[in-house]
């Protein structure tokens, strides 16, 4: 298990040093060298930002945190900032498994969004944009076609193109495709790229934005 | 009255000219007459690899100034019956020709003909819309590799736009022993992707390129594997129903086997 205290996250605004609930200041060093050690290389002089998720830290442990963390490692602290969660008991903080919570946001649900449906299969060099609600493709997605939606985007065959949902910022958007090999998939503006040779898996797919701002993929079972 | 056929790929070098020459060539020998259209303005091959490049007087673009009647413009096979080219020009341009004048052409050969098949340029600008505007129907030739089906999987697109149906697929340059060992795409793959019918698979067949340089399209000799794949094209192309063999990679032992049962 990869260590569940500290862990050094790339955003979209630079590094981040998540520090989730901990039992003691010794533990949360600790995890920081386990986690610097997987580096591949040092991050000298980069800015990082500090999100206290959960715990809080004395004035004097933050001080002496951050002098270790300027002195040993390098690191500039842009910021820091604490994260009112619930917390959940010390250490026992899992990572996450598949069971996410999916993000809502109030102004738009997906009773009240129109949706279109295209009877064929898009191919390359062909789009299709539908800014006002979700699409539904009766075909394949081929490599070189591109479809983007305000809302979520299925297609009910491969989706071996770009598939760009929530254009207009709606981070709840949903990507599900019978066969998931995308060359991009984007929801609102998180971009993700296939591993290269990724082999079609044989079983549905959904992609979403995950709690840590990545897009995930996963077996798609039911919404 | 017969069709005019274009033969197209959208990616270059995947085999169009030579399909049309031995396509072209295996049309007549089954008794059609055929009219085989070089529609690459400016940048002809068609009749390098029919071998007729020596006696071409007229071009396409003759006859679209003027200068000269459609049938003098045609160059006939004199190793075939029924087997004419119609060039193109080669100092013009592709924006020398408007789509319906190419389509004028198309709908007075095929008044005459049983087949038309024009040979378009790679590319989706204006050379392949004038190769398609009079075309019935389309054969597009695709090799299995990932660049050439997404070019073909455009040229699909534009074809349908265009109304042009059927579309026949071409699997070019195949060669069993790759798909075999896992590394090119099988044909389900290709057709998986393309979702339109197979009319043929031609195998990788050294015969072609000296066959190209000598100017004899490969169809004369009935021996090579891809002489003979051409030849059943051609076939289905006149509406026989020949099932297209399993080209699929058997082991050594199976081809021996195959071989003493094919001579018996």
């Amino acid at each position: 298990m990869t260590n569940s205290i500290v862990a050094l996250r790339a955003y979209r605004d630079g590094l981040h040093l998540i520090i989730r609930p901990h039992l003691s200041i010794a533990d949360v060093e600790e995890a920081i060298q386990e986690e610097m050690s997987r580096m591949n290389q040092p991050l000298n002089g980069a800015s990082v930002q500090i999100d206290l998720k959960g715990p809080t830290l004395k004035k004097e442990e933050m001080e002496y945190l951050k002098s270790k963390l300027q002195e040993t490692y390098n690191l500039k602290i842009r910021s820091i900032e604490a994260f009112d969660e619930q917390a959940p008991p010390p250490i026992a903080a899992a990572p996450t498994t598949h069971a996410l919570p999916q993000r809502t946001d109030p102004q738009h649900t997906r009773d009240s969004e129109p949706s279109r449906i295209i009877p064929h299969t898009i191919r390359s060099g062909q789009s299709e944009d539908y800014p006002q609600g979700s699409l539904i493709i009766y075909g394949d997605v081929n490599s070189g076609a591109e479809v983007r939606a305000g809302g979520d985007i299925v297609v009910l065959g491969a989706l071996r193109g770009n598939a760009h949902a929530g254009i207009s910022g709606r981070l709840s958007a949903v990507i599900i495709s019978m066969d998931l090999v995308p060359v991009q998939l984007q929801i609102g503006d998180f971009i993700s790229h296939r591993p290269i040779n990724q082999k079609s898996r044989g079983y549905p797919e959904i992609a979403r934005i995950g709690v840590e701002d990545v897009i995930i993929v996963e077996k798609f079972v039911k919404f | 009255m017969g069709k005019v056929i274009v033969v197209t790929s959208g990616k270059g070098g995947v085999g169009k000219t030579t399909c049309t020459a031995n396509l072209g060539t295996a049309l007549a020998l089954l008794g059609k007459t055929v009219v085989v259209v070089d529609a690459d303005v400016g940048l002809r091959n068609l009749d390098i690899v029919m071998g007729l490049e020596s006696r071409i007087v007229y071009t396409s673009m003759d006859v679209i100034e003027k200068q000269c009647e459609l049938g003098k413009a045609l160059v006939k096979d004199r190793r075939v019956d029924g087997l004419m080219l119609l060039a193109a020009s080669q100092k013009n341009n592709k924006d020398d020709i408007q789509p319906e004048q190419m389509k004028a052409i198309c709908d007075k050969l095929k008044a005459a003909h049983d087949f038309v098949l024009i040979d378009s340029p790679a590319g989706i600008e204006r050379g392949f819309s004038n190769a398609s505007a009079g075309a019935d129907e389309a054969v597009v030739v695709t090799t299995p590799d990932v660049s050439a089906i997404r070019d073909a999987d455009r040229i699909i697109g534009l074809l349908q736009h265009g109304g042009i149906e059927p579309i026949n697929l071409i699997l070019n340059r195949f060669s069993p022993q790759l798909v075999g060992n896992g590394s090119m795409m099988d044909q389900e793959d290709v057709l998986d992707i393309l979702n339109i019918d197979l009319i043929g698979i031609v195998p990788e067949d050294i015969g072609v390129i000296t066959s190209t340089n000598r100017g004899i399209p490969l169809v004369y000799e009935d021996a090579s594997p891809g002489s003979q794949a051409y030849m059943r094209i051609a076939r289905r192309l006149t509406g026989q129903r020949i099932p297209i063999p399993d080209l699929e990679q058997k082991g050594f032992l199976s081809n021996i086997v195959n071989w003493f049962t094919r001579n018996r």
